[in-house]
């Protein structure tokens, strides 16, 4: 594991933020500097996974790769672009304005490589439609913590089939009352109530659709 | 249904203080949604249409056969008059800005939530030096554009309505248990600096956090009992939710969160004023701590996230425990479910004492009459072969 990238997994923000700077400062290529933080989330997320992190500690590494991003994400213009495991698209969906857990699974799929289309809370059917076409992303992530809104993803599922999308893009549902009984009712292809196992699922529809 | 040897009263008091009763009583959390849309009015409406509103609750009340005891009377604030609990009130307890208590929202409109920082950093030092009144009095114009005495009118008006809420429901032979509403300092920074921003300072500058709270929670405490002391409710509910196993670890919870939920309660324990200590998320892993609290004179009342089965092993003969239906099932779920469940709370967690069947935090705006219907005639039913 490389220093900065146990940094991250350590939590040690001045520390990380020390050795991002003098990797830009030693000529080391931006994009294996954003790697090396990939790998330290990756470690977190796995720690997560095993129950010795909590949310405030994908919350707190989340934040430090944000912070070492905004410094390398410049540099990397005209340079070797970094390249994205995907687009996707993101929100909460209509009616419910929840958006604690969108955020934070939305830091986790950056921090995972993900080009990340975050439209907000309380997101209607056609703007997420809208969205997809725009950016031709072919992941759609909507978030949920009411039972209302188990129809307004359902809305939205149709709403994507009756754009003619429904084929080209993989539809991941999330929030604590998420189950698989809801991920089937509303017609997506899959559901979380936890953030980095979301990120995994993400990764794996990345992986079908390229 | 079950025949009957207590009153309502006698009932929950029993409850609380884990004695024998004829039943387990039954006390949903009941805000104004679900009533609201129940009697056709929109929850907008509803919330600002305080006689109208309260009404929907007793019709609802009515209709069921009633019930137990209301956790909260209705939907007012309880609150001292100051300039302080006008301020915080106006900051939102939970982020939600009531209608008709900003000017700039007007009588008819939803509550409106904001999400953004209503603490920054800068400002803990000033909580530091002069406390959370201090510090609230000294911006006042920053979170509202009312003068002092119109705040402090208003105040009056919140806590007149909510001492006559719990009238509304006292001559009915039922009690309240919640004279007044209160955030721990941790839930109280996290929601004013929001979940991200707090858990960075909490990372950052553990500290100035630890003095910020200490700073805070006197006050917290002072006008608290003053606010039950207005409503005449001898109860409080501390409301909990950023603290638990959910969202951080132990060490958190041992340093910034317990030692002041821990005071909170001693202090309220001493005035006679019982806790209703609003558990929302999980908090399995912290339930053991509560053995610490003073015993038979709190309610650990949980959303469905925490292991309320896990609660009853550990709590059994310290604490009383109130939940858990969870809103999905109220929901989207059947009556028969309902009663599937509500049964298996009985048997399990109402063994012996020490249990109020409830819902998992408030009964949702979209619940089902039939299923609410069935958890309240079940707990009147279902008695338990034991
Ligand atoms: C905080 C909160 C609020 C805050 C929201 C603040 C905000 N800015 O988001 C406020 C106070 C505003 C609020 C309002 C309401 N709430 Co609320 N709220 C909660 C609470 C306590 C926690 C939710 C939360 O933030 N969790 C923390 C995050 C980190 O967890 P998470 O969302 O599950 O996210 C994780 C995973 O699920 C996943 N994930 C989430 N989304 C996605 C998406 C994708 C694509 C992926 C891959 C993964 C993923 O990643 C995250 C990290 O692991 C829950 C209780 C609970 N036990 O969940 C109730 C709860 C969700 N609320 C509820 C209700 C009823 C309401 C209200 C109607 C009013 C009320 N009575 O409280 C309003 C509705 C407003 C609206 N129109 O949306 C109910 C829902 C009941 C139901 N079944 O319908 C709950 C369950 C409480 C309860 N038991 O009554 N609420």
């Amino acid at each position: 594991m490389s220093e900065l990238a146990d940094a991250i997994a350590e939590l040690n923000e001045d520390e990380a933020k020390r050795l991002v700077r003098e990797k830009i400062d030693a000529g080391v290529e931006p994009l294996s500097i954003v790697d090396e933080c990939r790998e330290g989330m990756d470690i977190v997320g796995g720690r997560y996974k095993n129950k010795e992190y909590f949310l405030s500690e994908l919350i707190v590494s989340g934040e430090i790769f944000k912070e070492a991003m905004a410094v390398v994400e410049p540099l990397l213009k005209g340079g070797k672009q970094a390249e994205s495991l995907s687009k996707m698209v993101l929100g909460t969906v209509k009616g419910d304005i929840h958006n604690i857990g969108k955020d934070i699974v939305g830091t986790l799929l950056t921090a995972a490589g993900f080009e990340v289309y975050d439209l907000g809370i309380d997101i209607a059917p056609s703007i997420f439609v809208d969205k997809l076409v725009e950016t031709g992303a072919p992941i759609l992530g909507m978030s949920g913590l009411l039972t209302p809104s188990f129809e307004s993803m359902k809305e939205t599922v149709k709403a994507v089939e009756e754009a003619g999308l429904r084929d080209k893009v993989k539809i991941i549902v999330g929030g604590g009352i998420v189950t698989e009984q809801v991920g089937k009712y509303v017609g997506a292809d899959a559901f979380t109530s936890d953030g980095p196992e979301g990120v995994e699922i993400c990764k794996k529809f990345a992986r079908e659709t390229k | 249904m079950i025949k009957e040897t207590m009153t309502s009263k006698e009932r929950v008091e029993a409850a609380i203080k884990l004695e024998p009763y004829d039943r387990v009583p039954v006390a949903p959390l009941m805000d104004v949604m679900f009533p609201s849309r129940h009697k056709g009015m929109t929850v907008a409406y509803g919330i600002s249409h305080w006689k109208e509103g309260l009404q929907a609750i007793v019709d609802i009340f009515d209709e069921v056969g009633g019930w137990d005891a209301m956790i909260l009377p209705g939907y007012s604030l309880a609150l001292t008059p100051k300039v302080a609990s006008g301020v915080m009130a106006s900051m939102g307890t939970r982020g939600y800005k009531f209608p008709g208590q900003d000017a700039a929202v007007s009588e008819n409109s939803q509550p409106q939530y904001e999400e953004r920082e209503r603490l920054t950093v800068d400002n803990y030092d000033e909580i530091i030096k002069y406390g959370w009144s201090g510090f609230a009095e000294r911006n006042r114009e920053r979170y509202t554009s009312f003068p002092p005495e119109q705040i402090i009118a208003w105040a009056k008006k919140q806590t007149e309505h909510y001492a006559r809420e719990g009238e509304t429901w006292a001559q009915k032979g039922v009690p309240s248990l919640c004279g007044a509403i209160v955030e721990s300092p941790l839930m109280f920074l996290s929601t004013k600096r929001s979940l991200t921003s707090f858990t960075m300072d909490l990372h950052r500058i553990p500290d100035k956090v630890e003095a910020v709270m200490d700073a805070l929670v006197d006050d917290l405490i002072t006008d608290t009992i003053e606010a039950a002391r207005l409503t005449g409710i001898p109860g409080v509910m501390l409301v909990l939710e950023r603290g638990g196993c959910f969202y951080y670890p132990l060490k958190i919870f041992e340093r910034f969160e317990f030692p002041y939920m821990k005071k909170m309660v001693e202090a309220f324990a001493a005035e006679g004023l019982i806790t209703v200590m609003h558990f929302d998320q999980d908090w399995t892993l912290n339930l053991p701590y509560l053995k610490e609290l003073p015993e038979k004179i709190c309610i650990a009342e949980l959303d469905s996230t925490t292991d309320i089965f896990k609660a009853k092993e550990i709590l059994k003969g310290h604490m009383c425990i109130a939940g858990d239906v969870p809103a999905s099932l109220s929901a989207i779920g059947t009556p028969e479910d309902m009663e599937a469940y509500c049964k298996k709370l009985i048997d399990v967690v109402g063994d012996g004492g020490g249990f109020i069947l409830s819902s998992g935090c408030t009964i949702p705006a979209n619940a089902k009459f039939e299923n609410f219907k069935t958890m309240i005639d079940t707990a009147k039913s279902y008695l338990p072969a034991r």
